[in-house]
């Protein structure tokens, strides 16, 4: 059976690598001894896909992964079984029984929406901050894109959904972020806030936090 | 600690997880006991980066011993890497240890693994990142107690002036007499100086300050006096008598990040038998202790509970000649194949290869395969004592290239004693045979291409070994017989060549034999820019050469020079147990070229009179 997890993962592991956040769960779940599946080959590995990767250094509060098992569990007793077995600051949500779907978890992403705590070198007035928000999502937002080809000027603006202030105290901040994350790719929120940074001047540093993925669960399910 | 820039901090480095913590498995303790009483506070301090400390077995251990004290907490601390170690000086964040992000000035003791000498600048980097003063004497009651154990404090000399006290053997067998010691003093309310009388008469425990050393008129070291009358003539190596009673790693940490030896790491046995001349842990591990099979399925089954790691590696000095290594290795093969756990055999020596074993590995996964054949010729291998012929390794390689393999890796050290062109030559010869082992194979029973790596490495001579008088020979020698084995290699199909930077080798043989004058060159080089020596493409020459200068020293007069058989060694006062006179008489068979047999086919007597107290190999033949 496959089954589907939502998991945490907390301040605590924000800077472990997706690569090293694929190890620690197939090792939480030897240590649980679940009934893994194997993938074929010459090097068999537990069948584990994750939806999709998040940045070293963010956090998040739902993040998905699924897991091949060789025999019948409910997603309570999984829950239970592996719980234990996760390191501070990783937490699992939720699990869900994928049934018969043979879908990814990463196909059926739509947006993701973010929340990121800002610290401002200078005070910043509100007006200033949302009219330059304002401003930044009227019209494209071309970045310069690392790509295997090299350096590449891209318009990330039809992927930005929301760009929203929602606190703003002295010179700390709080802003809602709301983007496309597809498998063909998504909205790097850091990007986006940085670029409204740089075209008004302002020195800010900023810690983001992944809220949720919003999955098409019908079309996952069927 | 400021926790929100740290965190701004590790945005920008290399690897944020060598700096995290939080790991599975990573002891969490209050720092008051049940009582009310504080713990006492130790920062057990690898003198590298994180996944090399990670990697290191004894620490771990030590990790485990503290911890299952009540009275104490053990943290840990690595070296920061370049980038990090920048980063925090930029933002002033101090070093900190990895479990509670403590300031490392904090702490009660501070706990060095001396595990090669190259590590000594990175003690520095600590100590400065710290706060702390770098010499022992420079360094006041409210200062934490600075000490260090591992293998190279069988000559601590060159960190004399820096450790307040040094740690000589197995660290699980004498670290809670120290605690014990500490505590009581502690609760004696003594001076430091007086915690540092009684630690030294704790058997196994150097304190440097009290021993003064002597150069004669050409700077060489001529002995020591004593400045307190109470510190012991000898320091005695301490040694764990029955490994299965002994402590082990416990619960092992498990990282997040990929370390060098990422694995559950079974030790098998401490020490080795058979006695190569050159190997200083042939020598400072003696004798050797067997855990049973039992305890090491026990142990296997517990660490691979609290990890969850899909890999065991058997870990010894040269596994093969564990006396159960034929009962073991099914066991575990068949114990873990279900759970798809693979397993692998390194240091397993060409005359112990395990044809049948091979196969069973084979099954489960495919590691490479490694030999240590150390010398090109028949002669030098009984030079060095290295008991195994041309035939041993060809019929292995002809075994391993049957079973699938067709990448093995071998091992060879260039500027042995004796060495001459023909020997180098040699390791060429030696690899052809190897090469055309592989090509008369018929095609259908051996796998597609060769990959056969030379590995030359340059010999360090090392304290404790029948070689600790012998030169090592200059870098312009080494560069020449280096380019001689590469232009002898080529054309050979399926070879290729590996050779270690001799500037490194040099510097580790002066520190290797070098006294206590090196503490100030090592102080001198940290501030001329010396760090992570021991990565290669970050070795600062420049650094060291104005650091020897200096101190009017010479890497030469420590490194290159034979020092004579009566002359007086900077390690003196360390005592190894291996008695000084079978290693002159080691060295005299090595000479004349004759061999030495491995101790477990009879005893050669290197503990002389002290062999009943300590040696048990005749009992665990039987």
């Amino acid at each position: 059976m496959r089954l589907a997890v939502v998991f945490v993962k907390g301040p605590q592991v924000r800077f472990v690598s997706h690569l090293d956040v694929q190890r620690l769960f197939q090792r939480a779940f030897r240590r649980a001894k679940l009934p893994l599946a194997y993938s074929q080959g010459f090097n068999p590995h537990p069948l584990i896909s994750f939806a999709t990767a998040l940045s070293v250094g963010m956090t998040s509060r739902s993040e998905y992964l699924d897991v091949t098992l060789t025999e019948r569990m409910e997603p309570e007793a999984f829950i239970k079984a592996v719980s234990p077995c996760l390191p501070e600051g990783v937490e699992i949500k939720e699990a869900f029984d994928m049934g018969e779907s043979r879908k990814s978890l990463t196909s059926a992403m739509r947006t993701a929406s973010y929340r990121a705590y800002v610290n401002f070198e200078t005070e910043q007035s509100r007006e200033s901050i949302e009219s330059a928000a304002a401003k930044l999502m009227a019209g494209e937002i071309v970045v310069q894109k690392k790509t295997k080809g090299g350096i590449k000027p891209v318009d990330i603006r039809p992927m930005a959904l929301e760009l929203r202030l929602d606190e703003l105290e002295g010179n700390r901040a709080v802003f809602f972020i709301k983007g496309v994350l597809s498998a063909e790719g998504g909205l790097n929120p850091d990007v986006l806030l940085n670029e409204l940074f740089a075209r008004n001047g302002i020195a800010a540093d900023n810690e983001t936090e992944r809220l949720e993925i919003e999955m098409d669960r019908s079309a996952l399910l069927n | 600690m400021d926790t929100d820039l740290l965190n701004k901090v590790l945005k920008t480095v290399e690897k944020p997880t060598r700096y995290t913590g939080g790991e599975l498995n990573m002891r969490v303790k209050s720092l008051v006991m049940e009582n009310g009483e504080p713990r006492f506070r130790f920062a057990l301090c690898f003198p590298d980066v994180y996944e090399i400390g990670m990697s290191h077995l004894g620490s771990r251990i030590v990790y485990n011993v503290l911890n299952e004290r009540d009275d104490t907490y053990c943290e840990r601390v690595y070296a920061p890497w370049f980038d990090m170690e920048k980063a925090m000086r930029e933002n002033g964040i101090p070093i900190y240890s990895l479990e509670t992000k403590t300031e490392l000035d904090k702490f009660d003791i501070i706990g060095f693994s001396l595990l090669y000498e190259m590590c000594y600048t990175n003690i520095l980097t600590v100590l400065d990142l710290a706060g702390i003063p770098f010499r022992s004497r420079e360094r006041g009651e409210s200062d934490p107690l600075i000490i260090a154990g591992g293998p190279c404090v069988c000559n601590p000399e060159p960190v004399a002036d820096i450790m307040d006290v040094l740690v000589f053997g197995d660290g699980e067998e004498v670290m809670d007499e120290l605690m014990d010691a500490y505590a009581e003093s502690r609760k004696e309310g003594e001076s430091r100086l007086q915690l540092l009388k009684r630690l030294s008469r704790i058997k196994g425990l150097y304190v440097p300050a009290f021993y003064k050393a002597r150069y004669d008129a050409k700077g060489c070291f001529e002995g020591f006096d004593k400045l307190c009358v109470d510190a012991p003539d000898k320091i005695e190596r301490r040694i764990v008598k029955d490994l299965d009673a002994a402590a082990y790693t416990g619960k092992l940490v498990v990282p997040y990040m990929s370390i060098v030896h990422d694995r559950v790491a079974l030790e098998v046995f401490r020490g080795c038998t058979r006695g190569c001349r050159f190997c200083q842990a042939g020598f400072i591990y003696r004798p050797v202790r067997e855990r049973s099979p039992q305890t090491v399925i026990d142990q296997a089954d517990d660490s691979l509970d609290c990890t969850g790691y899909d890999e065991i590696s058997v870990f010894s000095l040269s596994s093969g000649d564990y006396s159960h290594i034929h009962e073991l290795v099914p066991i575990i093969l068949d114990r873990y194949e279900k759970d798809r756990i693979s397993v692998s055999l390194p240091s397993l020596r060409i005359d112990s290869f395990l044809k049948d074993d091979l196969e069973k590995i084979q099954k489960v996964r495919k590691t490479g395969l490694t030999f240590a054949p150390e010398a090109g010729t028949q002669r030098l291998r009984d030079v060095i004592n290295k008991g195994v012929t041309e035939e041993d390794l060809l019929r292995s390689v002809h075994d391993a290239f049957v079973a699938g393999w067709h990448g093995v890796k071998l091992y060879f050290m260039i500027g042995l004693p004796t060495e001459t062109d023909e020997d180098v030559l040699g390791i060429a010869e030696l690899a052809r045979k190897v090469s055309r082992e592989f090509y008369s194979m018929p095609k259908e029973l051996r796998g597609k291409g060769l990959r056969c790596t030379v590995s030359a490495s340059t010999f360090v001579p090392k304290p404790f070994t029948p070689f600790q008088w012998e030169p090592q020979i200059s870098v312009d020698e080494v560069l020449r017989r280096q380019a001689l084995l590469r232009n002898a290699l080529k054309g050979i199909r399926g070879v290729e060549f590996a050779c270690h930077f001799s500037e490194t080798s040099r510097l580790e043989a002066a520190f290797a034999r070098g006294d206590r004058r090196l503490s100030e060159v090592l102080i001198s080089a940290y501030k001329n820019g010396a760090r992570l020596d021991s990565w290669d493409e970050h070795f600062n020459k420049p650094a060291w050469d104005d650091a020897f200068a200096s101190e009017g020293l010479t890497v030469e007069q420590f490194a290159n020079r034979r020092i004579r058989i009566d002359e007086p060694l900077a390690w003196r006062h360390m005592d190894a147990v291996v008695e000084h006179s079978y290693l002159v008489r080691e060295h005299e068979k090595a000479c004349s070229g004759e061999t030495t047999r491995d101790c477990r086919k009879g005893c050669n007597g290197c503990f002389g009179r002290r062999a009943a107290e300590f040696c048990r190999i005749k009992e665990q033949e039987v």
